[in-house]
Parts: structure tokens; sequence; C-alpha cells
């Protein structure tokens, strides 16, 4: 699903990714930690699109094509999904009007008619009493408003209604409660399909009892220097980063 | 201001003044408005408050009103539902309705008795082009609403017909709302899509106490057209008004305001909006004058430019020695959108008192990059993504716009012009 190779990527002239690689197979779900500053962020707004950002280096290929030659819009329409670490605020603009619009694009690019309103409406409302959202948050301004959690768990319901092939999670368990917590990550696992991917960039092993990841990276200073299983989130857990700084020298 | 520019003004006065109605403005009353013009010149770029305004059209004008209005009219919006409407063109009635229950309203031009006419007050600082449409106005509606009166609606629409060399065109209107009277004005101006009409207006408000006036004021000229307008109020002891301005159309459109809070507790919400784009240029000055206590001016402008348009708004809040307990807030802000595009927003504030609270900002910017790209991280269109985030950007004004239908008639216009994609129409 995902490849990226030596992946090096600068910003106002600072390198923050320094040969970056990491392999995302069909179906699995994978989880990136590591410290603050270390570029996590920075991965998944590469691979988002984000402008102001310079590939001097690398590959990244997304279901074996060159994501890195491709427009924002068309990687989203393509089914790369990105989680934001922090969702942001758009007063005016309708959360459901967003919403539609993300899945009319996505489907106009497929060839496909635009969705039946109604059943469109449906399927929001189905997926917002699973993510415990109000209904009235529909009609608000993106993200206006919302607290942490709240925007949090928006970004989730814009997920489980677009169905991505890739989805980029940044923190997404960072601000929410302990019972917010669960509701995002049943979310999470109702999307888990063989033909779906996810990174789940994550502090906390405690997102990770929750949706079981098939692998987990450590990220240090722009480069993936460790991965493991599981159990390697439990000894990070335990012993914090220290020990893998050296690595990334 | 050249002075040929001046003789030929008084020279096109003398070769219309027989035919203007004594009924809209006695003759003495032109001639001296003419002169008090003359002395003053008319507004110059040079001067700080014109700066943003083009006044050339001016120097080329024909000042002389259209004599006899086109007989096609461009397509009238809508009618809206419980508004009994009026229709002007090029400054002349040209068909009435019923007035609602109790409401005087009169066209001068037809009914109006002599000295049935109004003048603009001596102290409105910008009152130079109010003056020009003293001299000329071929017509004038006045509309009266006696004490105590339920609310009602009354809608004028002024089409600019004619093109410029047959003549400019005067609206002139007079809103008198006796104690406690209530009513809501939508106000259009419009025009034929590819005439270059010369339109100034000249508004007077009157608020006895407690009257509560919402005013809808919709200028979407020709993109030809050069609009002139000036309102001025006189606002008594608790009384409201709630102006709200959006500004699309012309080539040029310039609007001065004067509010004066006079009455102890009176309130002016203004709430405005204009959309610049190509080579138009909008530009408003509003002047909130506090002359009694406990009075109140809420100011809201969002204006968006893109080409290579100008959007300017000069907010001037003063707050006279007697106007103790004074509240204001103005909040104004500009969307550029474009390198050759032009924002000025200028929040002026003169206080002589104490005890007032007054808040400003003014903010101008570009369209927010991390809102940009988290639409386009969504998959739409960056097209549409901007178009979206203007129309975001205006909400704080049009969301204001009370009458459901005649909000959903300015989103439609508005999402037409921010956009020929369908998408965002979808939205309303
Ligand atoms: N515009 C910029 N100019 C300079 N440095 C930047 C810029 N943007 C980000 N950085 C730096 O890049 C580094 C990586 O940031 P990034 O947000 O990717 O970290 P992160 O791993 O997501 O951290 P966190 O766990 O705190 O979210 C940080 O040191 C940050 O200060
Ligand atoms: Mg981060």
């Amino acid at each position: 699903m995902l490849t990226i190779k030596n992946l090096h990527a600068a910003v106002d002239g600072k390198e923050i990714l320094k040969g970056l690689d990491l392999e995302v197979p069909e179906g699995e779900v994978h989880a990136v930690m590591g410290p603050n500053g270390s570029g996590k962020s920075t991965l998944a707004h590469v691979l988002a699109g984000r402008p102001g950002y310079s590939i001097t280096a690398g590959t990244v290929l997304f279901k074996g094509r060159d994501l890195l030659a491709l427009s924002p819009e068309e990687r989203a329409r393509e089914g790369v999904f990105l989680g934001f670490q922090y969702p942001v605020e758009i007063p005016g603009v309708n959360n459901v009007y967003l919403l539609k619009a993300a899945v009319n694009a996505a489907r106009k690019h497929r060839g496909l008619p635009e969705v039946d309103a109604f059943e469109f409406l449906t399927l929001v409302r189905e997926k917002m009493r699973l993510m415990r959202m109000d209904e009235s948050m529909l009609s608000r301004g993106v993200n206006e408003g919302f607290s942490g959690g709240e925007k949090k768990r928006n970004e989730i319901l814009q997920m489980l209604v677009l169905e991505p092939a890739l989805a980029l999670l940044d923190e997404t368990d960072s601000g929410l409660d302990i019972d917010a917590l669960k509701v995002v990550a049943s979310g999470v696992n109702t999307l888990r399909a063989p033909n779906r991917s996810m990174v789940l960039v994550t502090h906390y092993q405690r997102l990770l009892e929750h949706i079981v990841p098939d692998r987990v990276h450590v990220l240090v200073k722009g480069r993936i220097v460790r991965s493991g299983d599981r159990t390697l989130a439990l000894e990070l857990e335990r012993r914090g980063y220290d020990w893998l700084m050296g690595e990334a020298a | 201001m050249s002075a040929a520019l001046l003789t030929r003004l008084q020279e096109e006065y003398g070769a219309v003044r027989a035919a203007l109605p004594e009924s809209v403005t006695a003759a003495g009353r032109r001639r001296e408005a003419l002169e008090t013009l003359c002395a003053q010149g008319l507004p110059a770029t040079r001067e700080e408050n014109w700066r943003y305004t083009n006044l050339r059209v001016l120097e080329r004008a024909r000042f002389a009103p259209v004599q006899d209005p086109a007989g096609t009219l461009p397509a009238l919006p809508e009618p809206l539902e419980g508004f009994a409407r009026y229709v002007f063109v090029d400054g002349q009635l040209r068909s009435s309705a019923a007035a609602p229950h109790g409401v005087t309203v009169r066209s001068l031009r037809s009914q109006g008795a002599a000295g049935a006419g109004w003048e603009f007050a001596a102290e409105l600082p910008e009152a130079r082009l109010a003056l020009l449409n003293e001299a000329f106005a071929t017509d004038a509606v006045s509309i009266e609403v006696p004490a105590e009166s339920a609310a009602c609606g009354i809608e004028l629409v002024f089409v600019a017909a004619a093109a410029a060399q047959h003549g400019a065109s005067y609206p002139r209107v007079r809103l008198a709302l006796q104690s406690g009277a209530r009513l809501s004005v939508v106000e259009r101006h419009i025009g034929a899509a590819d005439c270059a009409s010369l339109v100034n207006s000249a508004v007077r408000v009157e608020l006895a106490a407690n009257a509560h006036l919402t005013h809808y004021r919709l200028q979407h000229c020709g993109a030809r057209a050069a609009w002139f307008d000036t309102l001025a109020a006189q606002l008594g002891a608790e009384a409201h008004y709630e102006l709200l301005a959006v500004g699309t159309g012309a080539l040029t459109a310039r609007s001065s305001v004067h509010a004066r809070l006079a009455g102890a507790g009176a309130q002016f919400t203004l709430s405005a909006a204009a959309l610049g784009e190509g080579p138009q240029s909008q530009d408003m000055y509003a002047l909130s004058e506090h002359l009694a206590a406990r009075t109140r001016t809420l100011e809201t402008f969002r204006g968006i430019a893109s080409g290579r348009s100008r959007v300017a708004f000069n907010g001037k809040i003063a707050v006279r020695e007697s106007a103790r307990g004074t509240d204001s807030r103005q909040s104004l802000r500009g969307l550029l959108d474009g390198p050759e595009a032009e924002i000025d927003l200028r929040p002026q504030l003169e206080i002589y008192t104490d005890e007032v609270r007054c808040s400003h900002g003014a903010t101008a910017g570009k369209l927010d990059e991390n809102m940009l790209f988290y639409l386009l991280s969504r998959g739409l269109a960056p097209e549409v993504a901007g178009h979206l985030l203007k129309w975001a950007f205006l909400e704080d004004v049009i969301a204001r716009i009370g009458l459901a239908d005649l909000r959903r008639q300015i989103e439609l216009g508005l999402a037409g012009q921010l956009s020929e994609a369908a998408t965002l129409k979808e939205l309303l």
C-alpha cells in the first residue's frame, strides 16, 4: 500500500526527515511512535501533500504510484486521509457541507454520480451515533468551537464517511478522555479491512491496547530507527526513548 | 477640481432647471444646493476621505438627470413576501404597490405638494454629493410610519437603465418613523449589465424615540456603472437603526453614511459586506456620531478584493462630550485575493468624554493557508476551497440578514459571483 524509501524533507531550509524508510502493506495497521519534534507530523503532512515542504530525496509509492507527484486533493480523492493532530477550525463552512463535498469529490474522481442527499444523511447520522457525536454538530462550522476531543472525533467521523484506502492518524488519541478513546478506537477498528491500511501516530501505548497494531515503528530525528511487533510499544512505555537516541545519529 | 467642471455643472443645471419638479425640491433650494456645492467643489481623490473612490467618472459625467426613463427594464429580483414593492427607473417612480396599513408612501414627483421636499442637514460632513442630488433630483420618495405601527415591509428597487451619456439618475428617499414605529426596508440598486450609468442617491432616515428600522441596502448595479450614495440618519432616544449593506456591483461604488445618535440609548448596527473583482472599486465611509448618553454602535465590515479591485472601508466613531456611557464596537476585516488587489480598512475613534467602552479591530490578510490545506486534504478542488473560504468570510455579515428569503437571494447571488461551480450553491 505505502512504500517510503530514503525520504528527506526540509522546511524553511531545515531538514526534518533524514532518510526515512517505511513499508505498510495492504490491510495492516502500523503505529509510529517517537519523541516530540522527531518528525512524525512532518511525515504525515508530507504524505498528505501539505505545501511548504521540500522533498530533497527519496520516493513514496502509494498503491504502486508515485504519491509525491499528486496534488493534495488528488491524494485525498485517491484514498489518502490525514487525521490532523490539530484539526483546523473553519467558521462559516458547514460541517455536513464539507463532508458531502469531500465524498462527492472522491466519487467524481472515480466516475461515480453524486451521492443521494437522503442516503448520505442517513449514513452520516449512523456514523455519528457510532462516534457518540451530537447531531447538532453537523450544522455547525467545521470544528468551530469544538472541544479538543470533539475535534478528534470529528476527524474520525470524516474518515468513517470517506472510507480511505490509507488513513494517517496523527495523535488522534491526544486530548481524549478514557471513554472517548474507546469510542475513537472502535471507530477506527470498524474500518480495519484487508484492502485498507492505517498509520497511527501516537505517544501512548494505551491506544494500542484498543487498536492492536501489526507493527510498531520508532521515529527519532527524522528516521525510523527501530521496528517491531506490538511488544515494542510496551518496551518504549517502560524504557522511554533514550536508549534509541544513539541509533539515530 | 477644475473650474471648467464647475462651469459645466452650472450650465447643465441652467439647461434643465425649468424641467425639474418643484414638488421634489423647490427651485430656490436647488440653486442654493448647487451654489454650496460649487463653493465646496466636488470631492477629489487627493482628499483623504476620497482616496479610494474612482472620481474620474464625475469629470466625464453628464450631470443632468435622465428625463425620459427607458421603457424596457432588466429582470427584477424575485419579490419578497410581505413587502410592498416600488420600482424606480432612473430615479423616477415607475410602479407602486398598496402601502402597508397606516404607512404613507409618496412619490413627490406625482403626489408632492409644493414644499413637500426635504433637505439634507447642513452639519453633514460629507454632503457634497447629496447636494448634487438635491440640485438635480427628478423624483423623491417619502415614507412615513405613524407612531407605534407594527412591523411591516417596503421594498424600493432603483433601476439604472440609461447610459451615462443620457444623463444621471438621482434616487432620493426619506424614511421617517415616528415613536415606537417599526419598519423593514429593502433598498436595491440594480442596472442593465452593459450600461455605464451614473447613479447618485441620497437617503435620509429619521427615527423618533423607540423606533426600529431594519434597512437592507443591496448594491448590484451593472458592471460598468458608477454608483454614489449619501445616507444620513438621525436617531432619537432608544431608537435602533439596523443597516445591512451588501455591495457587489458597479465599476466604482462609494457610499457615505452618517448616523447621528442624538437620543439617549440609541443604537446603530451597521453590517456591511463588499465584494470587489476585476477593475471594481468599492468604497464605504461610515461616521457614527455619539451625541447622547448610553448610545451604541456595532459595526461589522467584511470585504473581499480580488483581481485588480480595491475595497475600502473607513469607519469613524466620534463620541461627543455629551455621550457618556457610549459603547462602540468595530470589527473590520478584509480578505485579499491576488497580488494586485487592494484593501484599505480604517477604524477611527474620536473620543471627547470618559466612561466609554470602545473596541475596534481591523485586519486584512490572505486566505488562511491552514484552512485551505484542510479543505484540500479532504479532496476539494483549490478553486472550490477558495470560494468556500471567501463565502465563510462574508458569513459574519450575511448571517445577520434576518429575512430568510432575502438572505437566500443574496447568498445565491454571492455564490454565483464567487464561483461558477455549482458546488457552492449546493451549500445553501
Ligand atoms: N516551519 C518550520 N521551520 C522550522 N522548523 C520546523 C518548522 N515546522 C516544523 N519544524 C520542526 O520540525 C521538527 C519536527 O516537527 P513535527 O511536528 O514533525 O514533530 P512531531 O514528531 O510531530 O512532534 P510532536 O510529538 O510534538 O507532535 C520540530 O523540531 C519542529 O520544530
Ligand atoms: Mg506531531
